[in-house]
């Protein structure tokens, strides 16, 4: 998942769901393409429930410090963050080709074509990380919660970095909800004190970590498959061992995809239900799911990973990717700290058997490749070269070896203590 | 860059001879106080310290410390070359690949000069910490080099009793056993036999008399011997040369079994 970014200028976002066209050269010859434009347009999906009064402002990135856009609905008190979808190849050149079609509402656009293959996607995004630097930044140095003074929402505002007074400016908008909502933010993660008409907040970590764990297995729940497989498939896998498993006996075929059944007409069309492609190729491709799972666990891994394992593991690659792209580093560290510690055992057992297992599947493969047959010839010359070396050298040293040498060499000295042992090295 | 010359090669001659029997290679550390050697035998169970102090040459010049590297029997196939009463002179340069050795026979005007290849040796240092010996035995070195010989036929090693009354070496074979006692006496007209036994408390310990045997080849050096034990600690045996110089060996003792 790309990061938040909007790079769009502000003439980009005047209209919704696309931008504005640039020029109108094409009027005159029909072979004349118009001028690059300087700002091309970029192409954004934008939320469909916002109200005219919908901004984009500059914001400073909790997690970067960097300015950054938001697309903020001061009505609904609702924030967005932009999220660019890159191309996956980035190889291939791609380019969005944009036609509208004809509708009673809008008015119509200028089909035209845009040549960044971007598409920026504005994603709901939680006021809250915007109010952590200026809640936990304040007291950095005193983690101890009782160091942290109480203060009320505005003084908490103030902190928060507004160089643009883009934040300002929508505070202040008219039936603006966005004080409302940052209260409500504000209130999860702090200790409250009513003073009067006034509540006072204190930050408290153990409800942030709270919160963000809350968030982190929300998103465990149903993370996108480009993740599933990179960090918890790939992450979980043990090496595949070497050994062949009793082979289960292949599951007696069932009535419905049997061959003679599925070549007649009228079967094909009772499988339509469980395959797409049923209906065209009717024998291949009803049978295959039901019988070619059955030899696969032939070559076993060592050890497979148990479902609560994996929940864990999908648990805590969200917990670092939210800790990771929305929280101010030095809250990473604090969050993960106050994170009960017993969390991620079962995990951590897991993952450091399977450490040693690939570690030793690593020496085994290195043996199959010392052992291969080609570096041994080539080996061979080497070895023998060598040990003629060694045994000149070893003449060589006997020579140079007294008779009296020789002789202790052959004294019994059991019973006898190193003088090591006596004397310190110096 | 080191120049030290000797009056007679057979003080050096002799040293070397002892000690090559006992290590193969070791280095020579040089430095303005004199030349310095230690080395422990294969098995670890003998040391050999030998110091030759700066007065003990004539004249001795060495600016900088300097480790010669040297493998003793070529050291000593070097000095067979020399007479007995030939000036030794050795010279090395400050980083030397090789030790000049200058024999000078000053009656018959004859001058010869060797260069040993040095090698790169890496060796322990231990500390020797001065100890106080329970028995320090005096005696002549070629008494002591009589008793190491004669027992070697009946064993292996040797017991070294130290009492009030004297000094005994025993030892118990497959054939039989035997013993020397050494009494205390001073002659005064023969100094060199002087037989001394210092004691505090009476030991008896007993070592392997191959390594003793290989330690008498120091007896030309001196002709008195001095043995030094205590319980426990190793036997010093130490050949003791004009000027504070000394060629002394270690040995540890046997202990538990006899076999």
């Amino acid at each position: 998942m790309a990061r938040t970014r909007s790079k769009g200028g502000p003439a980009s976002t005047s209209a919704d769901k696309t931008a504005s066209t640039t020029a109108k050269a094409a009027s005159t010859s029909t072979f004349t393409l118009p001028a690059e434009s300087s700002n091309p347009p970029k192409l954004f999906v934008l939320p469909k429930n916002t109200s005219s009064s919908v901004r984009i402002i500059t914001l400073e990135n909790p997690r970067y410090g960097n300015p950054t856009r938001y697309l903020v609905c001061p009505e609904t008190g609702s924030f967005y963050e932009f999220t660019k979808a890159a191309p996956p190849n980035k190889s291939t050149p791609r380019s969005w080709l944009l036609s509208s079609e004809k509708s009673e509402k809008e008015p119509a656009l200028e089909s035209q074509t845009i040549q960044s293959p971007d598409l920026y996607l504005a994603t709901p995004y939680d006021p809250l990380f915007l109010l952590l630097p200026a809640l936990f930044k304040s007291s950095n140095s005193k983690s101890d919660n009782q160091q942290r003074q109480y203060l009320s929402l505005d003084d908490y505002l103030d902190l928060i970095p507004n160089t643009d007074r883009h934040f300002s400016e929508i505070l202040t908008l008219p039936n603006s909800l966005i004080e409302k909502v940052l209260e409500a933010r504000l209130a999860s993660v702090c200790d409250l004190v009513e003073m009067g008409d006034d509540t006072m907040y204190r930050p408290n970590e153990s409800k942030l970590s709270a919160i963000i764990l809350s968030k982190a297995s929300k998103m465990a729940e149903n993370l996108p498959p480009s993740m599933e497989e990179k960090f918890i498939k790939k992450a979980l896998e043990a090496p595949v061992m070497g050994v062949v498993k009793d082979q289960p006996p292949p599951p007696p075929p069932t009535s419905t995809s049997s061959p003679e059944e599925t070549a007649s007409p009228s079967a094909s069309e009772s499988q339509s239900t469980v395959t797409t492609s049923s209906g065209t190729t009717p024998s291949t491709a009803v049978t295959t799911p039901a019988t070619e799972e059955a030899p696969e666990p032939t070559f076993a891994p060592a050890i497979t990973a148990s479902s609560a394992t994996i929940s864990l593991q999908r648990l805590r690659t969200s917990l670092n990717f939210i800790l990771s792209s929305y929280l101010p580093p030095f809250l990473s560290k604090t969050v993960l700290s106050s994170l009960p510690s017993e969390t991620f055992t079962e995990l951590e057992e897991y993952l450091t058997k399977l450490s040693k297992l690939r570690t030793e599947a690593a020496a085994s493969r290195n043996i199959d490749i010392n052992g291969g047959k080609r570096a041994r010839d080539e080996d061979d010359d080497e070895r023998l070269e060598k040990k003629r070396k060694m045994e000149q050298e070893e003449k060589v040293k006997k020579a140079n070896t007294s008779r009296g040498v020789k002789q202790l060499a052959k004294v019994n000295t059991a019973g006898m203590m190193k003088l090591s042992a006596f004397f310190k090295k110096a | 860059m080191l120049e030290a010359r000797l009056d007679t090669a057979n003080l050096f001659k002799s040293a070397v001879d002892a000690i090559k029997d006992l290590v193969q290679d070791c280095n020579f550390d040089c430095n303005d106080s004199g030349i310095a050697l230690q080395a422990m035998d294969n098995s670890h169970v003998a040391l050999v310290s030998m110091m030759l102090k700066a007065e003990a040459f004539s004249p001795f010049r060495c600016d900088r410390n300097i480790a010669l590297g040297v493998n003793l029997t070529s050291l000593t196939k070097v000095l067979r070359a020399a007479g007995r009463d030939d000036t030794l002179t050795l010279k090395a340069e400050d980083a030397p690949d090789v030790l000049n050795l200058v024999f000078e026979a000053t009656a018959q005007d004859r001058i010869s000069e060797y260069d040993l290849k040095l090698m790169d040796i890496d060796q322990e240092h231990l500390g020797i910490p001065d100890t106080e010996y329970a028995a320090t035995i005096s005696m002549p070195s070629a008494e002591f080099k009589r008793i190491t010989t004669d027992l070697m036929a009946m064993s292996e090693s040797v017991t070294i009793e130290a009492t009030k009354d004297g000094v005994k070496f025993s030892s118990t074979g497959d054939i039989g056993n035997g013993s020397i006692t050494l009494r205390q006496h001073t002659p005064v007209d023969k100094p060199n036999e002087t037989v001394e036994i210092e004691l505090s408390e009476p030991v008896a310990l007993t070592f392997s008399l191959k390594y003793l045997t290989n330690f008498c080849k120091a007896q030309p050096l001196s002709n008195q011997v001095k043995l030094c034990l205590s319980a426990e600690v190793p036997l010093m045996v130490e050949y003791g040369l004009e000027g504070g110089s000394y060629l002394r060996f270690y040995l540890a003792p046997k202990i538990g079994d006899e076999e």
